[in-house]
């Protein structure tokens, strides 16, 4: 009963959040990107380590890697212009 | 003969540039047909934000591939770090900006997401076709 009466007061609550909501768009459009480069990043530290004479050609690997990952940050940080009110 | 990195970053960069060119001239008759002067400004500005967006990351890797491993790592992640603000503040002041009309808005956003991908398929098929050595070509 108590649980209903929480869950009812949180729903008043959300309804009357106000304010702009695009700030809350960045930050979930940042999640994925953030946790895309850095699991790039990450490996090809991992692999350079393992083998240094590959770097030249690791790093070219994690360009591209980063170049796709940031592309979604990039579409999201634009967003604002198709979905503004 | 193989590539080096810069010759392959240089490839990238021109046929970006050739690309964001031809997506920018476009964006702006389309822009200019809905929308008059102000979707030209919004196809351009997309278009250039894109490629120099695209860009930065790499030059960045260009620049760091001359240092050492933290000295790549701090300039591909900085350059990033710094690129994301930079480009969050200067989109955020452009959304509230009275010159680029609500209508025209959307032009950016679809020049920017038919650059940054048509930017993506071409940093694959160059670096797919590039011959890079299997070794560090550095002495």
């Amino acid at each position: 009963m108590q649980i209903i009466h929480l869950a009812a007061e949180a729903a008043t609550q959300v309804s009357q959040i106000s304010g702009n909501l695009g700030v809350l768009g960045y930050g979930l459009a940042a999640i994925g990107p953030g946790i895309g480069v850095g699991l790039v990043v990450s490996k090809t530290i991992e692999s350079i380590a393992r083998q240094p004479e590959l770097a030249a050609r690791l790093q070219v690997t994690m360009w591209l890697g980063i170049a796709f990952t940031e592309a979604l940050a990039l579409i999201g940080l634009a967003t604002p212009f198709i979905f503004a009110a | 003969m193989f590539d080096s990195l810069g010759t392959v970053i240089g490839r990238v960069l021109r046929l970006g540039a050739a690309l964001v060119a031809a997506i920018g001239i476009v964006g702006s008759l389309v822009g200019y047909l809905l929308t008059g002067l102000p979707g030209v400004y919004a196809a351009l500005i997309g278009s250039g934000a894109a490629f120099l967006f695209t860009a930065l990351t790499a030059l960045s890797v260009l620049i760091g591939s001359k240092l050492n491993l933290a000295g790549f790592l701090g300039a591909v992640l900085g350059g990033w770090l710094i690129k994301m603000v930079l480009f969050l503040i200067g989109f955020s002041f452009l959304n509230k900006s009275d010159w680029l009309t609500r209508d025209s808005r959307p032009i950016v956003f679809f020049t920017v997401v038919s650059a940054v991908i048509g930017g993506l398929v071409i940093d694959t098929l160059i670096v797919s076709k590039a011959r890079l050595t299997a070794t560090l070509d550095k002495p």
